[in-house]
């Protein structure tokens, strides 16, 4: 009875303090939510960020993983929260596509939440199984486009990062190929390490250490420059591959509404938490880097967001697949 | 050959006095939270992932082993108490495991899968150990057409898993498919069998579909004669299992580690086979098929190790690939990743102490459970002389929790209440639960795989029969059928039916 | 054939099997089927819905054959207040927070049983409460507020 009585008194405690004033934000646990399951990329960069954002803000950051629906639930979860800055969402590029992948999205993507800041932008690699013919990206284009009805596309599922390269890829060289979804990443990298499909687009996250043992091979990286853990990977453009320059983008947000000393201060601590030497060291070893301070700020994010929104839009429509 | 170089680096590594003291400590606290009833393996881990962010790379993930291993005890725990299995493994433990329970013989059941799971775990740590690199290979020779005829096998044996009329089990299979199917499908996004509802996007969730077809269908049924019975568990009687019943459960449990050690290593999704084939081929093998269903020692025994051995061979693809075999081995790469190792092929040749470390682990922290369990048996087996209207109130908040907490998605509780609602209904009917899980489960995978095989293929169906591992698994498929319809099995099996008429 | 009885549990199992290979099939029907050798979404969940029919049908033909065991007993009141247990766990989770949520999931649960009193059923629910708040939250920090914002918190 004793402890049900001081969690009782410490509870009320903390309900009076809440209506402080902003100045002294935060006062208790922050979640962010994943709207992904634990263990992925997503998940990763969160877990890092969050645990660097608890020494900045002096309260401990947790991570709620609310996974479903491309990453919809969580977002929609995060979007009805109260707008207090102690309950945020920490989501990809999905964040921009899912507003065309799904036609009928229970938040409006563009009015629903404040902008923290971006968190990192993680490049992508085409990769195929390491027995593929051709030696570089030109030769692949062309053996593509003379095998077109045999050549297959691994993706981890609809609106996944690997879908998205795919769609793009395709696109790019103007060539339809025969596309095989995964449910998930790791059945799709499975299937590409055993040569029972022939090429993926995917994150550094899940292929550089394959790249680096030699398991499979990659042709090109989406970045604009070569990535210091890939040296020997030249980029899209280089190979002559224009338009081929994606990376699967990581923003903090809140709720709209939320007070924009809260937001600020939130900004300023994730801005903290990105220049820490853990989590650079960790995201160098995923083969990505933390955005700069200045694209950890919330008009960057709100740039990028809208800006994506726009570039994805003719690319799902082309392809003609919804995801609801 | 520096296996035994390699081995005593494993050994050195996972026997430091830390080490040693975060396997105990994840052992323990596995074994604590996976024995409370609807939390299984994988939402265990998925809590206790945080506290292991703190230490050293290795010993977390020494750390997070144990807390592996000890979770999937503490399910096969909750799976014979009270019949509320928190993985698809366990589901089959529940069938033989629960009725031995409730003959009083819970001390037996529990004692026979410790000791089965420990030697499953034995065998396979070696085999992990010394065959890793080659059965990775073999592996990877599983494309889809592969995985849907290991599928078909799957599907064939499950007709062993009913043991009252094989009509009604075969309807609860095709049943279990098709609720496997609801959710997204990933080919053409098109949602189906949701009823609209967001929340069903990505399936049922499968922790949500076992607790209320076992378990929650169990404890209304034993609330409907609460007036006539007053203990659901008659007396316990000796809490080891007698000379006989160890005799009787070596060669299941050789067998079981056979199975779990080679279906673990498939990356598909090959483990979640392991202990329903483990029970198919006990109940086909046993003189007397007629107890299974009923607490027989074969069903427990086998299936447990099965599972044990195919809990570590998944290890193998995680740890030589850096591929997740399953949810849990998601976890782990997860926590890998956190702790600045990224799993791919080459862990083994960069991070030694690691890679062996690791494996050296799973045997210590299989001998630990055995040692914790043993003892702790005589405390699970009081746990049932706790009132029943006392006990079941609290079995419903602690898989709420359990259920709620692996995706905050209340609509999975929402699922609980339903599936609880059709599993008492089917009880009811006299159809058993334990087919229609191993439809749910394999429903996706064998439709999925399916419709892979034909997209690469490009509509060619003979890839089923051309390739030769599919074709083989196809041909064993066959030979079950055969089998099963043989007339003297036949004749068998329904002595087994007039007999329980 | 001893009479013309009809085995009701049999009988329903068979209807039952018939009701939900129906609503499989209507849904999947209004998918887009494809081909065998390039299946739509549809294709496979029909197959399966015609397949559960038609074993629902050899059930329902079997009862009228033989008859087995009685239907027995039906747990009304614990099919009343067991099933919406976790249904009140879900609905106020995130509105009355962790502790108030579980406390009355438990307590809904507890009134299944004819032999719960009143006072035993609120020290089992106020016990399960404690206990839970103190492994899940204060030990393992699971992100779930004790107190929600229902209560004003």
């Amino acid at each position: 009875m004793k402890a049900l009585l001081a969690s009782l008194a410490a509870a009320l405690t903390l309900a009076t303090t809440s209506f402080a004033s902003a100045q002294s934000f935060p006062e208790r646990n922050i979640t962010i939510v994943v709207p992904f399951s634990a263990g992925g990329p997503t998940d990763t960069v969160t877990r890092l960020v969050a645990e660097a954002m608890s020494k900045d803000l002096g309260q401990q950051v947790l991570v709620e993983n609310v996974g479903g629906a491309g990453g919809t639930l969580g977002a929609a979860r995060v979007a009805d929260a109260e707008a207090d800055g102690y309950t945020l969402l920490l989501h990809h590029i999905g964040m921009a596509t899912s507003a065309t992948l799904y036609r009928k999205l229970p938040f409006d993507t563009l009015n629903a939440f404040e902008y923290i800041g971006l968190v990192t932008e993680v490049p992508m690699t085409l990769v195929a199984r390491k027995d593929l013919e051709p030696t570089d990206l030109k030769g692949l284009i062309e053996y593509a486009k003379a095998n077109k009805d045999t050549v297959t596309v691994a993706n981890a599922g609809i609106g996944a990062a690997s879908h998205l390269c795919g769609m793009l890829f395709m696109s790019a060289i103007e060539t339809p190929l025969v596309t095989v979804p995964y449910k998930g990443t790791g059945p799709a990298m499975t299937d590409l390490l055993g040569g029972q499909v022939d090429i993926m687009c995917d994150q550094t996250t899940n292929t550089t250490k394959q790249i680096q043992g030699g398991t499979i091979k990659a042709y090109a990286v989406t970045a604009p420059e070569r990535l210091d853990v890939l040296p020997d990977v030249p980029t899209g453009s280089e190979a002559g591959l224009k338009e081929f320059d994606v990376s699967i983008w990581h923003g903090l947000y809140a709720p709209k509404g939320t007070p924009s000393e809260v937001v600020d201060r939130l900004s300023k601590s994730l801005q903290a938490a990105l220049a820490d030497q853990n989590v650079i060291d960790r995201f160098a070893e995923l083969g990505t880097e933390p955005s700069p301070a200045e694209d950890a700020t919330p008009a960057a994010l709100k740039a990028k967001l809208e800006g994506e929104i726009d570039r994805w839009k003719p690319v799902i429509e082309a392809a003609g697949q919804y995801a609801d | 050959m520096d296996l035994f170089s390699n081995l005593a680096l494993g050994f050195a590594t996972a026997a430091s006095p830390w080490n040693l003291l975060f396997c105990l400590i994840g052992v323990l606290l596995g074994t604590l939270i996976g024995v409370l009833p609807g939390i299984g393996a994988t939402a265990t881990i998925a809590m206790l992932l945080p506290i292991t962010f703190q230490l050293e790379p290795v010993s977390s993930l020494i750390m997070l082993a144990g807390i592996y291993y000890g979770a999937q005890y503490g399910g096969s725990t909750t799976a014979i108490l009270i019949n509320m299995p928190g993985e698809s493994s366990s589901a089959v433990t529940a069938i033989d495991g629960y009725q031995m329970a409730r003959k009083g013989k819970a001390g037996a059941a529990l004692a026979i899968a410790a000791i089965g799971s420990f030697f499953a775990g034995t065998v396979s740590t070696f085999l992990v150990a010394i065959f890793a690199p080659p059965l990775t290979s073999i592996a990877l020779q599983f494309g889809a057409a592969e995985y849907f005829s290991l599928m078909v096998v799957g599907l064939v044996s499950s007709i062993a898993l009913a043991h009252g009329s094989i009509i009604k089990a075969l309807a609860m299979v095709v049943l279990g498919l098709l609720l496997g199917l609801v959710g997204t499908d990933i080919y053409s996004g098109t949602p189906r069998f949701t009823l609209g509802i967001r929340e069903y996007a990505d399936g049922l969730n499968f922790v949500a579909v076992a607790v209320g077809v076992f378990g929650v269908a169990e404890i209304l049924r034993n609330l409907e004669s609460e007036k006539t019975r007053t203990a659901v568990i008659t007396k316990v009687s000796g809490l080891f299992p007698s000379r006989e019943e160890l005799r009787a459960i070596v060669a299941p449990v050789l067998r079981g580690t056979a199975i779990g050690s080679a279906l673990g290593i498939l990356p598909g999704g090959g483990a979640i086979l392991a202990s329903f084939a483990s029970y198919t081929v006990e109940k086909r093998v046993s003189q007397r098929p007629e107890e299974f269903g009923h607490g027989a020692v074969a069903g427990v025994a086998g299936p447990e190790s099965a599972n044990n051995a195919g809990a570590q061979t998944s290890f193998i693809p995680m740890l030589t690939l850096g591929i997740p075999a399953n949810p849990v081995m998601a976890l782990m790469i997860g926590a890998m990743i956190i702790q600045g190792i990224v799993p791919g092929p080459n862990v083994a040749t960069e991070q030694p102490a690691l890679f062996w470390g690791i494996i050296a682990s799973m045997w210590i922290g299989n001998l630990m459970l055995v040692i914790l369990n043993l003892p702790l048996i005589g405390l699970w087996v009081k746990l049932l002389t706790v009132p029943y209207y006392v006990l079941f109130p609290i079995i419903m908040a602690f898989c709420s929790i359990g259920v709620y907490s692996v995706n905050g998605n209340p609509y999975d509780l929402y699922a609980v209440a339903l599936f609880g609602l059709l599993g008492y209904g089917l009880v009811k009917l006299r159809c058993e639960p334990a087919p229609l899980l191993l439809g749910f489960v394999l429903g996706p995978l064998l439709e999925e795989n399916l419709r892979r095989a034909m997209i690469i293929s490009r509509g060619d169906p003979s890839v089923f029969v051309t390739r030769p591992i599919s074709a083989i698994l196809l041909l064993i498929a066959v030979a079950v059928l055969v089998v099963v319809f043989l007339p003297s099995v036949r004749r068998k099996r329904e002595e087994v039916f007039v007999e329980e008429d | 054939m001893k009479s013309l009885s009809f085995d009701k549990v049999n009988g329903f199992a068979g209807l039952l099997f018939i009701i939900l290979g129906g609503f499989f099939a209507v849904q999947a029907y209004g998918l887009d089927l494809g081909t065998a050798f390039r299946m739509g979404p549809g294709y496979f969940p029909l197959v399966l819905a015609v397949i559960l029919i038609g074993l629902g049908l050899i059930v329902l033909i079997q009862a009228t054959q033989v008859s087995g065991e009685a239907l027995g007993a039906v747990a009304w009141r614990g099919m009343l207040l067991i099933l919406p247990a976790p249904i009140v766990f879900g609905l106020t989770v995130r509105g009355l927070g962790f502790v108030p949520s579980l406390f009355l999931t438990a307590l809904v649960a507890s009134f299944a049983s004819t032999r719960m009193t009143i006072l035993r059923a609120l020290l089992v629910a106020a016990a399960v409460t404690i206990f839970a708040s103190l492994v899940f939250i204060e030990a393992l920090g699971l992100p779930f507020r004790l107190f929600g914002p229902w209560l004003g918190y």
